[in-house]
């Protein structure tokens, strides 16, 4: 506003200009749903104008994307445009939670570890090529580490007084397949994320949805919503995937969608009392009280403010999706084309005698994955939890 | 004077009490049962009321936050109790309400900007510039900083949320703003600011103002006219200065005497009220504040005073709901090292500050034998004894709304209101001429009607008196009034109506009742007092 220009003020306002209701969207909504269109319209370029053996980018790499990977695509939008975007908006807000999350140093050291984890996951496997079958270099130790020479089949270090030593050719060791450990804990680290992000979006997204809209709209929307949610938590979930498993095989989309769409039920639960209490609060009313719709009102008042549970339980469900898909894949119900952590520990658990390396450094992994979104996810409840705010 | 802003004619709003999987209905909490006030352009209007008396629903209520049960609400020419969901949101953009509790009324992930600006938004501007420069200019007018646009509500004092919320309502330039006990959450020395900031707001911009209270003394320093409420009922309604120096209905003088007087000589006249405030779900019947009226009204035939007469009253309530518990008195009479049903009917008696024997040999003989019968713990016969031998008018009849100063029962003065708020409904609609009118009137009032035979009476609208004779009689206005300036204003009001003049038919009826005080109890229409002014 330049000095000399009178400001306007809310009495000069026509209201007779009619606003249509899209005109409640937030920028950041519109650039959320600008994307996704985005990605809805390669992902049907793709689907049906390209053949499937095609690949969908040939430059700066050859990428043919899979449907898992639309979906995960989809799930890093959200993740920018939900999660980064406000945390850069509110600074001032993000910088209040740092602070306090920042009191748990093991929380704050796990942040990062889970942030490499995440980037190499995502970026690695870009870069590193899909681990090949290479029975000349199986069983190669560590680097720094030394088998009995009789344990590899061509010792590719050093060989001293009847021991092979590793090499950094390959750093983490090879299996019995001579496929590259460090390369096979990399391409899990994404099939992890992908697997924890994707159905946590799913299951958060659902959920929070059902709730909310549940406990704003009450009456028989509410019991209709939270009678099914009744119906779907005692469906057993854990059955269809084995019985779609026996049927097409195993493969990780089906499982992220399957426990995905089911797995809702209890994040609804925990939305619809949160909401119920909030859509109480005479915010809400003041909101009516202007004119504002049901879904205006459950977007920008009541979502924002149980976020700080959605957030909470969604951190402790990351870790539980990718403990259960590693437990399925180490049992062989898992999608065998995968190069999952489960599979690679069930992969070296015959050999555990003689190439120990094989089975426990995947599973190092992963328990230090599981171990630091726990440590996350509690440092990330005291610091949101939002009993202490005033 | 001319038409008013708001009517609201006998709103109701029941909560159906439910049980079980089918939801039967058992009971209902007639939270708001029969209010009607008005509330002028520039004008301010207190609604007052102990808690739960049913005020803030009514609030809500009025401005369509939940569906009436009933009633009327009449905002500048149009019902809006009909009104579909596009009307109700050209509505809310014209009523705006201000909570009482300044915390929880914003979102604390939501900038107070935003908040203000929120209403504006909502109602289609989408230019983001536009919305910081109105709700920055705005914040600078009720004393905070356009800068504070970005900070959150927890950063902020009551004080300032309370200054902020009264922006957010003034953001859309609303004619009519609903403030729910606006101060009653602030310190006192707050209070005074912002009272002082919405009257000047007020005065600057015109609004009508309904103002919420519990609080005596904000009422009578902000409002033009007050309108008491007792347990869903107004009770009483005038101009501020009248209410508080000569309160008609004894529960408005009780009010009064509950706030505190900064001056020793007139501390402790007040009257007391004794008992609690009986539940909406289960009104007392005839007028509703018998249970706790100190002037509840004893049949002439007695002669006691208004003070044992309560207390006889108590007595006989308590017997009624409750129950005396009869171990409790025979325990406490034994302490005092006495016995025998005589020593129990005394400690009842002292209990109730009942005195030992009654001034009137009548009420002494059926109040002792009533009395044996409790202690012989018959308590049907009690109750029986007690209802035949002290009935009170308070508790049989439920008392009109009477008008001051104009010689009119409750029936005629509610039949005059509800044409008159017919009329106001009319005036900002479609034009239907009279005869359609009418006819949707009385066709809603008989349910069997016959079709055919509307449209024909509809088509033969009749002669002009035959045609005021209908509407009188579709509102049950009897065709002659017994007060004459009464007459003269509905005669007038026909006429316009007739000329399909709505607006100036509203208006005459208006102006010429509206002023005037009222009051809804027994001893208003049983022994009038003076009119007001003539002290």
């Amino acid at each position: 506003m330049s000095a000399d220009e009178p400001a306007e003020t809310f009495e000069s306002v026509d209201w007779d200009e009619t606003g249509s209701r899209f005109s409640t969207l937030s920028r950041r909504d519109r650039g959320a749903i600008a994307s996704l269109a985005l990605v809805a319209a390669a992902f049907g370029y793709d689907y049906h104008l390209l053949s499937a053996d095609r690949p969908t980018l040939t430059w700066p790499i050859r990428w043919n994307v899979t449907q898992l990977d639309w979906l995960f695509i989809v799930t890093l939008l959200a993740l920018l445009f939900y999660v980064a975007v406000p945390l850069y908006s509110n600074r001032r807000l993000t910088a209040h939670y740092w602070a306090e999350f920042r009191k748990n140093s093991l929380a704050v050291v796990s942040l990062v570890y889970l942030a490499a984890v995440f980037l190499v996951g995502v970026v690695g496997p870009i870069f590193l090529s899909k681990p090949q079958l290479a029975l000349a270099q199986s069983h190669q130790p560590p680097v720094y580490t030394a088998v009995n020479a009789a344990v590899p089949v061509n010792c590719l270090g050093d060989v001293a007084s009847g021991m092979c030593h590793g090499t950094w050719a390959h750093p983490l060791g090879t299996t019995s397949d001579g496929k590259d450990v460090l390369v096979l804990v990399v391409y899990g680290m994404q099939v992890s994320m992908k697997v924890g992000l994707i159905s946590t979006l799913l299951v958060v997204t659902i959920g929070t949805t059902v709730g909310t809209v549940a406990a704003y709209a009450g009456g028989l929307v509410d019991e209709v919503l939270m009678r099914y949610v009744d119906v779907q938590l005692v469906f057993p979930a854990f059955f269809l995937y084995l019985l779609l498993n026996y049927l097409f095989g195993g493969s990780l989309f089906m499982f992220i969608v399957i426990f995905g769409l089911t797995g809702w039920g209890s994040m609804a639960r925990l939305v619809r009392s949160e909401a119920l209490q909030r859509s109480e609060e005479a915010y809400i009313t003041a909101a009516d009280s202007a004119g504002a719709g049901t879904l205006y009102v459950i977007r920008r008042h009541l979502v924002p403010n149980v976020s700080n549970s959605v957030i909470t339980a969604a951190t402790l469900l990351i870790p539980g999706f990718i403990l259960f898909e590693a437990a399925l894949s180490f049992l062989s119900l898992g999608d065998p084309t995968v190069p999952s952590w489960g599979q690679v520990i069930a992969a070296g658990r015959s050999d555990l005698g003689t190439a120990w390396w094989v089975s426990t450094l995947p599973g190092l992994f992963l328990f230090t994955t599981i171990l630091a979104f726990n440590f996350v996810g509690d440092a990330l409840r005291d610091a949101l939890d939002p009993r202490q705010e005033t | 004077m001319t038409r008013p802003i708001l009517d609201v004619h006998e709103l109701r709003k029941h909560y159906p009490v439910t049980e079980g999987v089918l939801r039967k209905e058992v009971g209902r909490v007639r939270a708001v049962d029969g209010v009607s006030f008005t509330v002028d352009r520039g004008e301010t209007v207190g609604l007052v009321g102990e808690s739960g008396c049913g005020k803030s629903t009514a609030a809500t209520s009025l401005l369509r936050l939940e569906k009436p049960t009933g009633g009327r609400v009449v905002f500048d020419g149009e019902d809006v109790t009909g009104y579909d969901d596009r009307e109700l949101k050209r509505f809310r953009r014209r009523a705006q309400m201000i909570f009482q509790d300044p915390t929880s009324s914003f979102d604390p992930r939501m900038s107070v900007g935003e908040a203000v600006a929120e209403p504006l938004r909502v109602h289609g501007m989408r230019d983001r510039n536009r919305r910081r420069a109105i709700v920055g200019d705005l914040l600078d007018r009720v004393g905070l900083d356009a800068a504070d646009f970005d900070r959150y509500p927890h950063e902020f004092s009551g004080g300032q949320k309370q200054r902020i919320a009264l922006a957010r309502a003034l953001v859309i330039n609303p004619d009519l703003v609903v403030a729910d006990e606006p101060v009653s959450a602030l310190d006192v020395s707050v209070q005074a600011d912002i009272l002082r900031l919405i009257e000047r707001v007020q005065s600057e911009f015109g609004l009508a103002l309904l103002v919420i209270s519990h609080d005596m003394g904000v009422v009578r320093e902000i409002c033009d006219r007050v309108a008491v409420m007792y347990l869903g009922e107004i009770v009483e309604t005038g101009p501020t200065e009248e209410i508080f120096e000569d309160p008609r209905h004894p529960y408005t003088e009780a009010l009064l005497g509950s706030t505190p007087i900064a001056d020793p000589r007139r501390r402790g006249q007040g009257t007391v009220l004794t008992g609690d405030v009986p539940s909406p779900s289960d009104p007392p019947p005839g007028c509703r504040f018998h249970t706790r009226c100190p002037a509840v009204i004893p049949p002439d035939d007695y002669d006691v005073s208004s003070a044992t007469w309560r207390a006889v009253l108590d007595l006989r309530l308590r017997v009624e709901t409750e129950g005396i518990d009869l171990e409790a008195v025979e325990e406490y009479v034994t302490e005092r090292g006495e016995a025998g049903p005589d020593a129990v009917t005394e400690a009842i008696r002292e209990e109730f500050d009942v005195p030992p024997e009654l001034p009137d040999a009548t009420a002494e003989r059926a109040l002792s034998s009533a009395l044996d019968a409790v202690v012989a713990g018959d308590r049907e016969a009690a109750v029986e004894r007690l209802a035949a031998a002290f009935p009170t008018v308070c508790r049989q009849r439920r008392p009109g709304f009477r008008l001051q100063g104009r010689d009119l029962d409750a029936d005629q003065w509610t039949a005059i209101r509800s044409l008159r708020t017919w009329l106001a409904a009319q005036c900002n609609d479609d034009p239907q001429s009279v005869a359609a009118l009418l006819a949707e009137r009385e066709s809603a009032g008989r349910r069997s009607a016959d079709r055919s035979s509307d449209r024909r009476r509809q088509e033969d609208a009749g002669t002009p008196a035959e045609r005021r004779r209908r509407v009188r009689e579709a509102f049950g206005v009897p065709d002659r009034l017994p007060d004459g300036d009464a007459e003269r204003a509905v005669a007038s009001a026909l006429d316009s109506l007739l000329s399909e003049d709505y607006e100036a038919a509203a208006a005459t009826l208006y102006d010429a009742f509206d002023p005037l005080r009222a009051a809804a109890c027994h001893l208003e229409a049983d022994a009038p007092r003076d009119a007001p002014g003539d002290d």
